[in-house]
């Protein structure tokens, strides 16, 4: 397919790397900002301190949970949405968007206004014994509503360009519903889910502004990384150095890590 | 819908004073001068005031202002903004501007002080009557991280509480295991308290608004327990309307100043000055 696309001259591919510059500048360059400015014994010492340990496995723990809790429950809508044809499909579609474009401090304050204690369907728990601000699960919760629509979109769109023809060949050949699901969409489709997978894990490890407000702050129970990088920002600039460093390498590492993992498959 | 609206804008304030930035005072009119004040986050009402006043009592004159927490405004100076005027909610942050030579040491002066208080949602769900029953096993509080200035207050609170054989060690106990969340700015509490999402919290007295007060109850915490945060006012060194500026820290200083300090339920400095 690549070999349709004219192969640009010499000139023209200098041209394209100088208009592409900018914006790689702009990316590439704050995160070596961040890490010029912290040296790798601090960060190992930091690393060792209980509070650091304490946001990490947090922040691990709570992301790998709402990228589960996304994969289970976003795989059949991401379908329903890549190959169903149904009356209101449009508005659906935008509907899943708008996590992804509202501010998280609304998310957090339309989450409270859900589940909080006072809220439509928080309040009919609280009376059942269950609140679910400031818990953990609050901040599953925050993390899954913000990241969820990254991965139910690529897989949507993975799912919609399985063609119809192979699947129709292989139920000639007699293969199951199930057996057509498994052995040629998810293959077919795989890499899409793979990159809304990395990318909703990572959108679930950075959450920041809906958890504060949904899950509040408390360290070992609500405080992720990014929540103990803000709040050591207003104690030690230093600190908060170090945490952003070690936050960003976990989380390039993890994109990396899944990207190597998909190149092997 | 109205309810919704509220509360976007109760959970949202705190992130205004950062995101917000200058508030000019009033619509400016060419031919002023203008000086620009950065005062913490909790004198936004009484100084705003404050500064309509000295406007209109200084025609040629114009203020605006930039609020935000004592802390961020300090390192805001310290990386060049242009200041004339810096007023802290806390003698750390103005300690350190005075060590780095930020301000004119010779200009310092406390103007105000401020109180811890008890807060609840105007319902009451923990039944909350006395200092004692914010030790009921099960209740939620909310107070601000230490390093938040009112936070560092609460916790030194808390101490002298527990020195008490009233309270005592098991108070101390019982309350920092019934806390939920510790908060990045004192009105990230009171947002959480007006809500009605937390049972109880700790904030300044000044913090409780008639605004604020429709949603909160509240509860005094005696003298011997309370801790008075002191807030200190000076001109910024590197300021290049020195006599405007200083006209203006006389003015918060002044009889006027202190008069509408007080109507927003700031204490006035003690007797003896500094």
């Amino acid at each position: 397919m690549a070999d349709e696309t004219p192969i640009p001259r010499r000139r023209s591919w200098r041209l394209l790397i100088l208009a592409a510059l900018p914006l790689t500048a702009l990316i590439v360059i704050p995160p070596i900002a961040l890490l010029i400015r912290t040296s790798p014994g601090t960060v190992l010492r930091y690393l060792g301190t209980s509070a650091v340990i304490q946001a990490i496995t947090l922040s691990l723990w709570t992301s790998a949970v709402s990228l589960l809790i996304t994969v289970i429950f976003g795989t059949p809508l991401a379908y329903i949405l890549g190959r169903g044809h149904f009356f209101g499909k449009g508005v659906l579609e935008v509907l899943i968007d708008w996590p992804i474009v509202l501010p998280p401090a609304v998310a957090g304050i339309a989450l409270l206004m859900t589940l909080g204690r006072r809220g439509l369907i928080g309040a009919w728990l609280a009376r059942a014994g269950i609140e679910i601000p400031f818990t953990p699960i609050a901040v599953i919760i925050a993390q899954t509503f913000v990241s969820c629509p990254y991965y139910i979109k690529a897989a949507s769109v993975g799912f919609s360009s399985v063609s119809q023809g192979i699947l129709d060949a292989a139920a000639l050949d007699g293969a199951s519903p199930i057996q057509r699901f498994r052995n040629v969409t998810l293959p077919l489709a795989s890499r899409s889910l793979m990159v809304g997978g990395a990318l909703t894990w990572s959108r679930a490890l950075g959450e920041f502004g809906a958890t504060i407000i949904f899950a509040g702050n408390y360290p070992g129970r609500t405080e992720t990384m990014p929540l103990a990088v803000y709040i050591g920002f207003e104690i030690d600039i230093h600190q908060a150095l170090t945490l952003a460093a070690i936050l960003l390498i976990i989380s390039f590492g993890l994109l990396l890590g899944i990207r190597a993992a998909y190149s092997k498959v | 819908m109205k309810h919704l609206a509220t509360a976007v804008l109760i959970v949202l304030a705190p992130f205004c004073f950062t995101g917000c930035g200058r508030q000019p005072a009033t619509v400016a009119n060419p031919p002023r001068t203008m000086i620009s004040v950065f005062a913490a986050a909790s004198l936004t009402e009484s100084f705003t005031e404050i500064g309509k006043r000295f406007e209109s009592a200084n025609p040629d004159a114009g203020v605006e202002f930039n609020f935000a927490g004592s802390q961020q405004l300090r390192a805001q100076i310290e990386s060049g903004a242009e200041a004339d005027i810096f007023a802290s909610a806390g003698e750390k942050e103005m300690n350190a501007a005075k060590a780095e030579s930020l301000v004119k040491a010779d200009t310092v002066h406390d103007f105000a002080r401020n109180r811890l208080i008890v807060i609840y949602p105007k319902d009451n769900p923990a039944h909350i009557a006395g200092l004692k029953d914010l030790a009921t096993p099960g209740i939620k509080i909310v107070i601000a991280d230490v390093s938040v200035p009112v936070g560092k207050y609460t916790r030194q609170m808390l101490d002298q509480l527990a020195a008490d054989p009233a309270f005592g060690p098991e108070f101390k106990k019982h309350f920092l295991a019934n806390i939920v969340s510790m908060e990045d700015n004192v009105k990230s509490v009171l947002g959480k308290i007006r809500l009605g999402e937390a049972d109880a919290g700790v904030v300044y007295v000044t913090d409780v608004t008639p605004e604020a007060a429709k949603d909160v109850g509240s509860l005094d915490v005696p003298d011997r327990f309370n801790q008075i945060a002191h807030y200190p006012i000076a001109v910024v060194a590197r300021t290049t309307r020195g006599d405007l500026a200083e006209k203006f820290e006389e003015f918060v200083l002044s009889e006027n100043g202190r008069e509408i300090l007080s109507e927003y339920k700031f204490l006035p400095v003690s007797a003896a000055g500094r």
